[in-house]
């Protein structure tokens, strides 16, 4: 089918690329203690984007039988388009494959028997508590051809968990814990169901602290979020757009010398890797904050021709979109002090678990204000009890600019990878 | 663009076959829904056409209720519509569970619905839509300090069909059109932005008139640069209609939605009919029958009709959000609330238009009941966990003596859901309601379109962060 839509842009574009993506996922769901729904979803699609005159035009289908009327809609909008000067990868990586031959092992009725035992765990501890509960497995594929002559294909996998438990007081207050993991395969995870019920445990008591700068330790998880807020700038859109606080920064020691991430596709292990992306190009691993210095700005082909970088494989897109840039699996490098090392020198300050809302005001300058859904009061290294109706504020960059500390330890949560992050001083308003 | 006819053509022809499959099917329940889709996207960025897209989907899913188990298959590829259905019923059999699903029978509904349109977008020409996006994106870079900008124009066209086994057959041909503007201004280190957006179901002049829209984001994408980050405290505020709707939507909408409630016995504790949480003068309706409106429904995803349920009655529980198996559940009746972001999802329970019913008052006599405070503006996103609400409004004002004072960014409100409707002092007689291009997000279905709104809101002891240095 796709050669028949070569055979309409043929001749009548400067260059075009075809993307065909399919997938199937099996998800079963649990909820309110019991299961709840068993689902399967196929999808699949294709996106044509052309460039006539040096611009781009772009259009999308999911029936296979409407490509040729799709690739004239994509020559009839390349007329409205920008102007695009960039040539695309002839071509693509190979060698990488983000699949595990062993996703076929999903078996639904031994993974909602898996399911059954986490959630009688949990009410074994907590019996009033109301648990969720999901699994799912996904395989699928993406096909790119272009004009350059690249023709290249990868399958990838996905096995995934996820658990969460409520837990209603007597005054109405909840308590809300959630976990989640994801592999290339079926894997045990005993974890979630732990993790859940030592938080729960923690957060039964309720304990106070009054507005002002307090220590606060965050999780990996509660970490991974607030990076974004750092990450979102290195993004080479922003940068080109203006609005990036890091755009004239490039090579600048701007955050703590602790402070190294990197961006890897081909990261071992990981569900989230490509062996090149959804342009063709290459995937690398690549630092993008090396010792506290700003190194690189993630980027697609467009705006690297535009800031005049190279493109390194962060081109992202779904068959309905054009391409932007994205990160791929984000890896933080770990600390030497081990976590409890930590939490038992921070003194009188908050462990954080999970944010609500964070992420959802201007943080374009770091400034941000997250609630806190579940962190704990934590005094000569103990947890003595939760913070609750508290919000956190200030700004992330001053925060990784000050004396941090990271975690010898690592959770990679979903595509990123990170360390605990002890910070000493940070505003708190409860 | 394919011609209408071709996109019911797409779905029509599958009818007979899902007619006969839901005919002979021997489980509790089946529905089945279709879609044909087309649609254009034109965003513009400062100068650059940052997308200018058009495409068509198809889509179908199969939903079957079979020994007490939901079954779901979503596909692209609605030719093989019989493998699917068989397909949900072999799933659903994988799984064995001692406590059983049940639903609530309704009456069957047969009804073709098509979207009025005083202009069909698709018989808009791409130059003409072209041209409206590329005007508003004018007037939102209309300031040197202004950085960059965001104008997106998006119209939707959907021929969709539901059919289920107790014999509903509903066709909705959809046009869904609106657009989005964002300004974001710098001047030094400081960047602000503000965003307003605006949708419904209708043709294109839902797009047209919204000059002054866009003059509003460039403008206050500005004044925020001379705004000052709001010290962190509790206040007494006063929202302005869209954050009044958006606290309504977050703090208490969720909280109605039955799939929350309906196997907690704690939580059903607390919220039991009757119950009162708020002001005598506090009600709280959701409804969508409102056509126009972005979470206008002529049916939900169930095959129910909607019919307004009152939530909060004089400050009291009074009803709540029911999908057909949380009415089972809880005994109760479904609304029309069961509702999917798409033919490839499964329902759950969801808002439509979300409102609080007007009081009486005008802004200024709440500024004035108000005191000293702050005065809350619009709004830039809102999350909440059921107990703890937490969202961010476009901008503040200082309250002082009754009269508004200097500007304040970064506005970030957060509370317990029942204090803080305990704490509503006053309720204006002003309501307004909004809907636009994005929606609300629940269990991975974003964004679903809704609507929400309220007159201006006095609430005391609100939290809001900031820093104390």
């Amino acid at each position: 089918m796709i050669d028949r839509v070569r055979g309409v842009l043929s001749g009548r574009a400067r260059w075009y690329d075809i993307i065909h993506t399919w997938g199937a996922s099996t998800p079963l769901s649990f909820a309110n203690n019991r299961f709840h729904s068993i689902t399967e979803r196929h999808n699949s699609g294709y996106g044509i984007r052309v460039n006539v005159d040096g611009k781009t035009g772009f259009s999308y289908t999911n029936d296979p039988s409407r490509l040729a009327v799709t690739a004239e809609r994509a020559l009839a909008l390349a007329a409205f388009g920008d102007e695009e000067d960039f040539e695309l990868p002839a071509a693509a990586g190979s060698g990488f494959e983000p699949w595990d031959d062993a996703i076929e092992s999903f078996d639904t009725a031994r993974e909602a028997a898996g399911a059954e035992e986490d959630i009688a765990a949990i009410l074994a501890r907590f019996p009033a508590a109301t648990v969720d509960a999901g699994i799912s497995r996904y395989a699928g594929g993406m096909r790119l051809v272009n004009s350059r002559g690249l023709d290249a294909t990868f399958r990838s996998c996905r096995y995934s968990a996820s658990l969460s438990a409520t837990l209603i007081m007597d005054d109405g207050t909840r308590i809300d814990a959630s976990e989640s993991m994801s592999a290339l395969a079926p894997a045990a995870h005993p974890e979630l169901r732990e993790t859940i019920i030592r938080n729960i445990g923690n957060a039964l008591s309720v304990a106070r602290l009054p507005s002002g700068t307090v220590p606060v330790l965050l999780t990996p998880r509660a970490f991974a979020r607030l990076a974004g807020i750092v990450l979102s700038g290195l993004n080479a859109r922003s940068v080109w757009k203006g609005i990036s606080p890091f755009g004239e920064k490039r090579g600048e020691r701007i955050f703590n010398p602790s402070l190294t991430v990197r961006d890897n596709p081909l990261a071992a292990g990981f569900p989230d890797g490509y062996p090149f992306d959804d342009e063709g190009v290459a995937a690398a691993d690549k630092v993008m904050i090396g010792a506290g210095r700003i190194e690189r700005f993630i980027t697609d082909l467009k705006h690297a021709q535009k800031l005049g970088i190279p493109a390194e494989g962060n081109g992202a897109r779904g068959f309905s979109s054009l391409p932007y840039p994205s990160y791929s699996n984000i890896i933080i490098d770990p600390g030497m002090e081990p976590r409890e090392a930590i939490l038992a020198g921070m003194g009188r300050g908050i462990l954080v678990e999970q944010f609500i809302g964070l992420g959802q005001s201007n943080t374009i300058t770091g400034d941000f204000s997250g609630s806190l859904e579940l962190a704990f009061l934590v005094e000569n290294g103990r947890i003595a009890g939760r913070v609750k109706d508290c919000m956190i504020s200030d700004n992330i960059f001053r925060l990784l600019a000050g004396d941090i500390v990271m975690s010898a330890e690592r959770e990679r949560m979903g595509s990123v990878l990170a360390p605990s992050l002890f910070l000493p001083s940070v505003n708190c308003t409860g | 663009m394919p011609a209408a006819c071709a996109m019911h053509d797409a779905v029509d022809s599958i009818l007979p076959s899902a007619r006969a499959l839901l005919s002979a099917v021997r489980c509790e329940y089946a529905d089945i829904r279709l879609s044909d889709s087309d649609g254009t996207t034109i965003t513009l960025s400062g100068e650059q056409v940052e997308t200018f897209s058009s495409g068509a989907t198809i889509a179908g899913s199969v939903r079957v209720l079979c020994g007490g188990v939901w079954g779901f298959v979503s596909f692209n590829d609605p030719g093989r519509l019989e493998r699917h259905f068989s397909r949900a019923l072999e799933i659903a059999a994988t799984v064995a569970t001692s406590e059983k699903t049940r639903i609530r029978a309704c009456a069957p509904v047969r009804k073709q619905v098509v979207t009025p349109a005083e202009r069909d977008f698709s018989l808009v020409p791409l130059e003409e839509k072209f041209a409206l996006i590329s005007s508003y994106n004018g007037i939102l870079r209309s300031s040197k300090l202004i950085q960059t900008t965001r104008a997106t124009y998006r119209d939707v066209r959907t021929y969709c069909a539901y059919l289920n086994s107790e014999g509903s057959e509903i066709t909705y041909d959809r046009a869904y059109c609106g657009v989005a503007f964002s300004s974001i201004a710098r001047d030094g280190a400081i960047i602000q932005l503000f965003h307003e957006s605006v949708s419904g179901y209708g043709g294109f002049e839902l797009a047209r008139g919204r000059e002054e829209m866009a003059e509003g984001v460039a403008r206050r994408a500005v004044d925020l640069l001379a705004a000052e980050p709001v010290p962190g405290g509790t206040y007494r505020v006063v929202a302005d209609q869209k954050l009044a709707g958006v606290f309504i939507h977050e703090a208490f909408g969720h909280l109605s939605e039955a799939d929350f409630v309906h196997e907690n016995p704690r939580l059903r504790e607390v919220m039991v009919l009757g119950r009162c949480f708020g002001p005598e003068g506090l009600t709280v309706i959701d409804n969508g029958d409102m056509p126009g409106l972005s979470g206008y429904i002529p049916v939900d995803d169930e095959g129910v009709l909607p019919g307004g349920t009152r939530l909060i009655t004089n400050g009291c529980l009074s009803g709540r959000l029911h999908s057909r198996e949380t009415a089972e559940k809880m005994g109760e009746e479904p609304g029309g609330n069961a509702r999917a972001i798409s033919a490839l999802s499964q329902p759950i329970v969801r808002m439509t238009n979300t409102y609080i019913e007007n009081g009486s008052g005008t802004r200024d006599d709440l500024l004035q009941a108000a005191g000293d405070g702050i005065y809350a503006v619009g709004f830039i996103g809102g999350e909440t966990n059921l107990e703890m609400f937490t969202f961010t409004s476009g901008c503040g004002y200082e309250i002082k003596n009754g009269k508004l004072g200097k500007m304040y960014r970064d506005m970030v409100l957060s509370g317990n859901v029942f204090t803080t409707l305990g704490n509503i002092a006053t309720i204006g007689g002003d309501r307004i309601m909004y809907g636009g291009l994005g929606g609300c997000g629940k269990g991975g279905q974003s964004p679903l379109p809704v609507s929400f709104g309220g007159p201006h809101l006095l609430i005391t002891d609100v939290l809001v962060g900031g820093r104390h240095d």
